[in-house]
């Protein structure tokens, strides 16, 4: 093990300054299997090669194996400068691979510092909704709104002089790989418009249908559930495909953007609606009665409210008449939710 | 504990940064030899190895009950794509589509590796959350910091380990005990200097009897130059800036570079510079003074390759002219490394209370396991990171990090479907 460790395993002992430093990198002997081929003078074609790795979508065959992608568009020059070695060209797919056994699994981009800054100020200092800047910056929306909560905690800190563990932060950004912020061209961080499998879907079903009939997307989500929507209405960026067919209809950009206007005006507009209506079914509900020393509150119930073990906290009595189990064997404590 | 967690006769991958397991990872085989092997012992062994890796403190009943056949995945959608198309294309011709011509055929879409999902639920635990995150040098060293009640989720301390997280919680650990299980151990000496630092308050603590006259400094609530700059005078603090310098040459560590000693003299001696003049001394807090300082700094390189006039102009913004000759005398280099100095001595002081070696910096082995999962959104600077969502299958990618291939998951995922 120690000939190990001290012999090809000693590149592992301290990280690969500006890079990632991950077991698939490096073959057997501990070279850095880039910086061979490089050697080799395959330095333009790996150059091609690595040149479009930042993406979150890298081509992937049937089997899981990487495919190296071909250059889409030319962005910055991707090589890292070392002090007295010559520049070591971009990880691939391959050197993500943490795990050498599993293909599928790759550490994937984080954000960089100045794309979290660059976050936290359209949202919090322009007041830009956080679907907006998810579709400028390629960022999930979740992603967006932990960010900002997460610079509040900085911010916070700073603001009551806790100790920020900088150094911290630091290395470990430079272990792994991250999305470097470039304000007029932002590069997409991950896919936005991920749609997730609906359970409905995952069987197989053989549906005739006659042949002049348009079978359309729509249809066939309703052949697997009556309430499945198309995909359309299910991605979460779904303002994106309006603004694409509207493009596609052959709308100006000024029209468009007087539709999606519109559009969220009456989103807004439904929202209320409903609001003031789940009020008023609530006020509904509730007989109010004034005596002189207090108000009573009547309240139809539903026996069927305590569920099958009688003890579900929306039933009633949930609060007075209910022994606690706390005590009982094979009482599980830990709580489900916090906060 | 067994008493080999990182064995090296019969492999097992564990949650770890150890060097043994890293030996381990490097030189395990890619599947094990299945053949004339029944299924049931196929299946058994896959359990086995992945089990080992995967929540290895989990009781297995209690996995077997969490563990759900059901895998969550995704699908990326193109927008431009759903636009434009309505699905029915997918029907044209004989029922399947239209055949693209032979130059035009697109690549084969990647398969989504659902069974590399099996242990999907055991990444919701709080634990294996924060060894995710890399807050913790190993999932077991995760637990016992929930245990010790060093995390907090929502604001709130949790003290269990096998917490479930939901999609929106977020966790912070201790940043002191981050620092401590991601950070270099210290050596020898630096435990001596640790042991006197805490020798001496203790008798401190025993010698003064009177409980208000001092604020009470145990070892553990360690001075930290935030703590300094707020009780002493900035001429104070700048003092015991330049002692923590000279503490640090004087250390006999080996990981001090000729580049950092260098920086650190060229720190020593502009302090010492500023020490001399006492009309420096105005500003009220570190923060400013270094401010001052850094600012002049930002001044002089501007200055000295352009015309002199321009650097007349600029006498009135420093305070006093014994600064501005000071100035004059460093060169662009001599600041930057200055303020490189300064900035760094700041956020990364010496301090030989802490229990990690000082200044911090990572411990040794660790580059090749770090990796964040795309289901945490990690902020390491407040030690604080967001559980987004559950982990997902996507075309070519699964979410949960598991060194074990295909193969050997859709084993383990057949074990516990239970008909065996």
């Amino acid at each position: 093990m120690f000939r190990w460790l001290n012999g090809p395993g000693a590149v592992f002992r301290h990280p690969l300054p500006g890079s990632t430093n991950y077991l698939n990198a490096y073959d057997r002997d501990g070279r850095l299997i880039r910086a061979i081929d490089r050697s080799l003078g395959k330095k333009e074609q790996k150059m091609e090669e690595d040149e479009d790795e930042i993406d979150e979508d890298e081509e992937v065959d049937e089997d899981g194996e990487i495919i190296p992608k071909i250059k889409q568009k030319s962005k910055k020059p991707r090589i890292k400068e070392t002090k007295d070695e010559p520049p070591l060209p971009k990880e691939n797919a391959e050197d993500l691979v943490p795990f050498p056994m599993n293909r599928q699994f790759r550490s994937q981009h984080v954000l960089s510092e100045e794309l979290k800054d660059a976050i936290y100020e359209m949202v919090m200092v322009d007041g830009k909704s956080v679907r907006n800047v998810s579709a400028t910056l390629g960022v999930e929306m979740n992603r967006v709104g932990a960010v900002v909560r997460l610079k509040a905690v900085e911010k916070e800190w700073e603001k009551k002089g806790n100790p920020i563990a900088f150094s911290y932060a630091k290395a470990i950004l430079g272990m792994l790989p991250s999305t470097p912020y470039v304000p007029n061209d932002p590069i997409t961080h991950e896919s936005i418009n991920d749609l997730p499998v609906h359970r409905a879907t995952q069987i197989q079903i053989f549906h005739p249908v006659s042949e002049s009939r348009h079978f359309t997307r729509r249809d066939a989500g309703k052949v697997f559930d009556r309430e499945l929507k198309p995909a359309e209405d299910r991605v979460p960026h779904t303002e994106l495909v309006q603004l694409q067919k509207w493009r596609h209809e052959g709308k100006l950009p000024k029209e468009r953007i007087q539709l999606q206007r519109e559009k969220d005006a009456k989103d807004a507009q439904s929202k209320k609606v409903l609001e003031r209506m789940r009020k008023e079914k609530a006020a509904r509900e509730i007989k109010k009665v004034e005596t002189e020393r207090s108000e009573f509150r009547f309240q139809d119930i539903r026996i069927e409210s305590v569920r099958l073990t009688g003890r579900n906290k929306e039933g009633v009595g949930a609060r007075y008449g209910i022994p606690p189990q706390d005590r009982k064997k094979g009482q599980v404590k830990i709580p489900t939710s916090v906060g | 504990m067994r008493k080999r967690f990182h064995g090296l006769k019969r492999i097992k991958l564990r949650q770890s940064w150890n060097k043994y397991n890293l030996f381990n990872f490097s030189r395990v085989e890619p599947s094990p030899k299945n053949t004339e092997r029944t299924f049931f012992q196929q299946k058994w062994t896959a359990k086995a190895l992945t089990r080992a890796y995967h929540g290895e403190t989990v009781r297995e009943k209690q996995w077997t009950r969490t563990f759900r056949r059901t895998i969550r995945s995704v699908v990326p959608m193109d927008y431009k794509m759903l636009a434009e198309k309505d699905g029915s294309e997918q029907a044209e011709g004989r029922g399947s589509g239209l055949e693209p011509p032979p130059d035009q055929k697109t690549k084969p879409f990647p398969r989504t590796p659902y069974l590399n999902m099996t242990y999907a639920p055991m990444e919701r635990r709080l634990d294996t959350a924060i060894f995710r995150a890399l807050f913790a040098s190993s999932t077991r060293q995760a637990r016992q910091f929930v245990v010790h009640g060093y995390v907090r989720v929502n604001g709130q301390k949790m003290i269990y380990p096998g917490y479930q997280l939901n999609p929106g919680d977020m966790f912070q650990v201790e940043p002191d005990r981050v620092l401590y299980a991601t950070g270099a151990p210290k050596d020898k000496f630096e435990r001596r200097a640790g042991r006197k630092i805490r020798a001496k308050y203790s008798k401190k603590a025993s010698t003064s009897e009177a409980p208000d006259e001092t604020e009470p400094r145990t070892p553990k609530s360690d001075p930290s130059p935030e703590s300094i700059s707020t009780d002493k005078t900035p001429k104070g603090t700048l003092q015991s800036l330049l002692g923590q310098a000279k503490e640090l040459l004087a250390t006999p560590s080996t990981s001090l570079t000729a580049k950092r000693k260098q920086d650190l003299r060229a720190f020593q001696r502009t302090v010492k510079r500023t020490l001399g003049s006492p009309k420096a001394m105005t500003a009220t807090s570190l923060d400013s003074q270094l401010a001052e300082i850094v600012a002049r700094m930002n001044v002089a390189p501007q200055t000295r390759p352009a015309s002199p006039s321009s650097s007349t102009t600029e006498v009135p913004e420093l305070s006093t002219p014994e600064l501005q000759a000071e100035a004059a005398t460093l060169d662009s280099t001599q600041l930057r490394t200055l303020r490189d100095a300064l900035k760094d001595a700041r956020e990364n002081p010496v301090d030989p209370s802490k229990p990690y070696a000082t200044p911090w910096r990572p411990r040794e082995w660790m580059s090749a396991f770090a990796f964040v999962p795309r289901y945490l959104e990690v902020h390491p600077r407040v030690c604080a990171a967001v559980y987004l969502r559950h982990p997902v299958a996507r075309p070519g990618l699964a979410e949960v990090p598991t060194p074990y291939g295909t193969e050997t998951n859709t084993l383990a995922h057949n074990w516990y479907l239970r008909r065996r």
